[in-house]
């Protein structure tokens, strides 16, 4: 009985999951169908980057870091000037793509250093001004990218790695993708984009090296003892001040890296950094509060319902009661999710695998 | 300050003789003064200048005091949250921009009277603000800070969809909302400014009222200590759903007065920047003092201006930074630290005043 409760977070995802997929392959033909599950793939591993960070660092401190949001659009701002940087400009688009990921995780990890130990920490003795900091620098530093790189939009090219254009485009599989490079493989006869099959990898990466510092070091098994009770491990002798720092970075440093994957498919603009930590907020609220398996959970199912959702607005609803088929544009599929989180609240306030309050 | 309205009561109902200079005393508190002056001063400024009441500056400084007065209602609204329920939100910008677009919709497509309106906004709000407060209040602390913002969100996202630009303007806002003529605020700028010295005074009464009645009583309860107005068998989240619904009315109305003023209704009233405003009034007077939410506002409304008249465009920034600032070094604003330190700094000048 004990064994089939604690089995109940993975039933209800496996359930939501296998109603998920039935809803889709229901309504769209297989291809396509698959094509929205890998585009959901995508985004999900793009939320998990963000949602990730912020579950740790709530977990470990406490701290709801408003300012994650500002941390991926930033990361995205940084990683596309280094990218069209002129005194780069000999180098090949795949490195400079890579030189790109590299300063923007760099950069995001040293700037939430920065931040943790200059802004954050003065203020654990009074938690709620924390939150209200946070919230100040989303504001602060939404004006100031807006003050550096203008207002207008950006767009980030697709690093040559993923954009071949050859005869034999596109790829009819993964073998001839590793030869010509193409820009879309094709999957079921119907192309998609190679580069977010590299975003998929790369969320698939950070997810297993974030569970490997998590399970197997020292400071995964610090952090996982002070998601606990980190009063007891302070008294175990251990400094918990440093491992928040740490844990700080870690998240930052994973949004920022999120932030540059994202700019080749998604672009990059004012709007990114808000939306991205509105659909990380509801991963967080799916998964449940503090919990990294629930974060990464939360953050696929996002993923998946903001796939289908594009899918679905895109191609047109009917209802049996209507006549003509009505389209609508993706921001309700954007702003549906909200309603996913609605519905997660009322049933389960605590989340899959959240600590019952 | 804050306890004129149940003083009055007490001193009625007990009918003594040799109240009548207390009471008179009472009547001349600082908020009535204050609203005296508010009274007074477009024809104070309208004699001193010599220019009349709807030209130049005297217009220009009722439309300035105006916003004022609608802006501290909505942080008035904001700390009946905050301050005296203790529950944070960051997601009050969601009823504030809803009052604006309803107003604004009904007026321009529908085209309704003013009152019915305003019984519209009230009516919308109340619906949503149960609604919003029924699903988030089921969470607790940051975590229903973050839910309400993603609820706000979700609004925002909505207005600025493209389906829906017939009605809401999409991006570009819903331009030219028709004001009934005779409160024009370009034409009849006395009367709009009167307006809403009004209606900011009704909405402070009516705050007021809450605060010192018996609910209020329980909403301070929760803030305070929430088990244990539970475990003294109070409902708390009947109680955090009233707080709610009232500080969600007002700050419908007030976004409904601000749409008036600005002829328009535009999807920054839903934005966070309007949320980190309200944060920023209440904790700038004071959190948990409405005079102080008062005080915020026209603080605010000034810095605003003259930030944007001495750095341009480029305004919000330092704006933002003033907000980290106080966050950081005055958490308990103006009136909450004078209440705080009033007998050291009352000491410090007198022995100043000594001194010299």
């Amino acid at each position: 009985m004990k064994q089939l409760k604690n089995a109940q977070p993975a039933l209800i995802t496996g359930a939501v999951v296998i109603l998920f997929l039935l809803a889709l392959f229901g309504r769209f033909e297989p291809k396509v169908a698959v094509s929205v599950l890998l585009s959901g793939l995508t985004l999900g591993a793009l939320y998990f980057m963000m949602s990730a960070g912020l579950s740790l660092i709530f977990g470990l401190m406490d701290v709801l870091n408003f300012a994650h949001g500002f941390l991926f659009m930033l990361g995205a701002y940084v990683g596309l000037a280094l990218f069209n940087a002129p005194f780069l400009a000999g180098l090949d688009s795949n490195l400079r793509f890579v030189l790109a990921l590299v300063a923007g995780g760099a950069g995001m990890a040293v700037l939430g250093a920065i931040m943790e130990w200059s802004l954050i920490r003065p203020l654990y003795s009074r938690p709620i001004y924390q939150v209200l900091l946070t919230l100040g620098l989303t504001f602060v530093g939404g004006e100031a990218i807006k003050a550096i790189w203008g207002t207008a939009g950006f767009f980030m090219p697709i690093p040559a790695f993923f954009n071949g254009n050859g005869p034999n485009c596109p790829s009819p599989d993964f073998f001839s993708f590793f030869k010509d490079n193409c820009s879309s493989i094709l999957i079921l006869g119907r192309a998609f984009p190679s580069y977010r099959l590299f975003v998929i990898a790369l969320g698939l990466a950070m997810f297993f090296a974030v569970i490997l510092l998590l399970r197997k070091t020292r400071l995964g098994i610090i952090i996982r003892a002070g998601v606990q009770d980190s009063e007891m491990v302070q008294a175990l002798g251990i400094n918990v001040r440093r491992v928040f720092t740490l844990v700080f970075v870690i998240g930052a440093g994973l949004a920022g890296i999120g932030g540059v994957a994202a700019a080749p498919f998604i672009g990059v603009n004012l709007g990114i950094g808000q939306e991205f930590l509105l659909q990380a907020f509801i991963s967080i609220v799916i998964g449940g509060m503090g919990s990294f398996s629930g974060a990464a959970i939360g953050a696929l199912l996002v993923g998946l319902a903001r796939a289908f959702g594009d899918q679905l607005v895109l191609s047109g609803i009917q209802l049996p009661f209507m006549t003509e088929m009505i389209k609508l544009s993706p921001s309700i599929a954007r702003a549906s999710t909200v309603i996913i989180m609605a519905i997660v609240l009322l049933i389960r306030p605590a989340g899959l695998l959240g600590k019952k309050e | 300050m804050d306890d004129d309205i149940s003083d009055q009561r007490l001193t009625t109902s007990n009918q003594q003789p040799k109240m009548n200079t207390t009471n008179l005393r009472k009547f001349f508190s600082p908020g009535v003064l204050l609203a005296l002056a508010m009274a007074a001063f477009p024809f104070v400024l309208s004699a001193l200048t010599g220019q009349p009441l709807n030209t130049g500056d005297p217009k220009f400084w009722m439309g300035m005091l105006a916003q004022v007065f609608i802006l501290a209602v909505y942080a008035m609204s904001y700390d009946l949250l905050m301050g005296y329920t203790g529950i944070l939100s960051f997601g009050h910008a969601l009823f504030f921009g809803t009052g604006a677009y309803v107003a604004g919709i009904l007026l321009k497509h529908a085209k309704w009277d003013l009152l019915p309106v305003i019984l519209a906004v009230i009516g919308v709000t109340l619906l949503q603000s149960l609604l919003v407060g029924m699903l988030s209040l089921r969470v607790k602390g940051v975590y229903f800070a973050m839910v309400t913002m993603a609820f706000s969100q979700m609004f925002f996202i909505l207005a600025e969809a493209s389906d829906f630009r017939e009605y809401t303007g999409a991006e570009d806002g819903l331009q030219s909302i028709p004001v009934p003529a005779w409160l024009s605020p370009t034409n009849e700028r006395l009367t709009f400014y009167f307006v809403t010295l009004a209606f900011c005074i009704g909405m402070y009464l009516l705050a007021k009222r809450v605060v010192n009645s018996p609910t209020g009583k329980v909403l301070l309860a929760i803030r305070e200590n929430e088990p244990r107005a539970q475990v003294i068998g109070y409902n708390t989240f009947i109680y955090k759903l009233i707080g709610m619904s009232l500080s969600g009315v007002m700050a419908g109305l007030a976004g409904m007065m601000n749409a008036l003023w600005n002829l328009n209704a535009n999807t920054s009233m839903l934005s966070v920047s309007t949320t980190i405003n309200a944060l920023l009034m209440t904790i700038i007077g004071g959190v948990g003092t409405l005079s102080g939410a008062i005080l915020g506002a026209g603080f605010l409304q000034l810095l605003g201006y003259w930030l944007n008249v001495t750095f341009g465009p480029r305004w919000p920034l330092l704006f933002g930074i003033i907000y980290i600032l106080i966050v950081l070094f005055l958490p308990y604003g103006f009136i909450g630290t004078w209440r705080a330190n009033k007998s050291k700094i009352l000491a410090r000048w007198n022995a100043a005043r000594g001194k010299a």
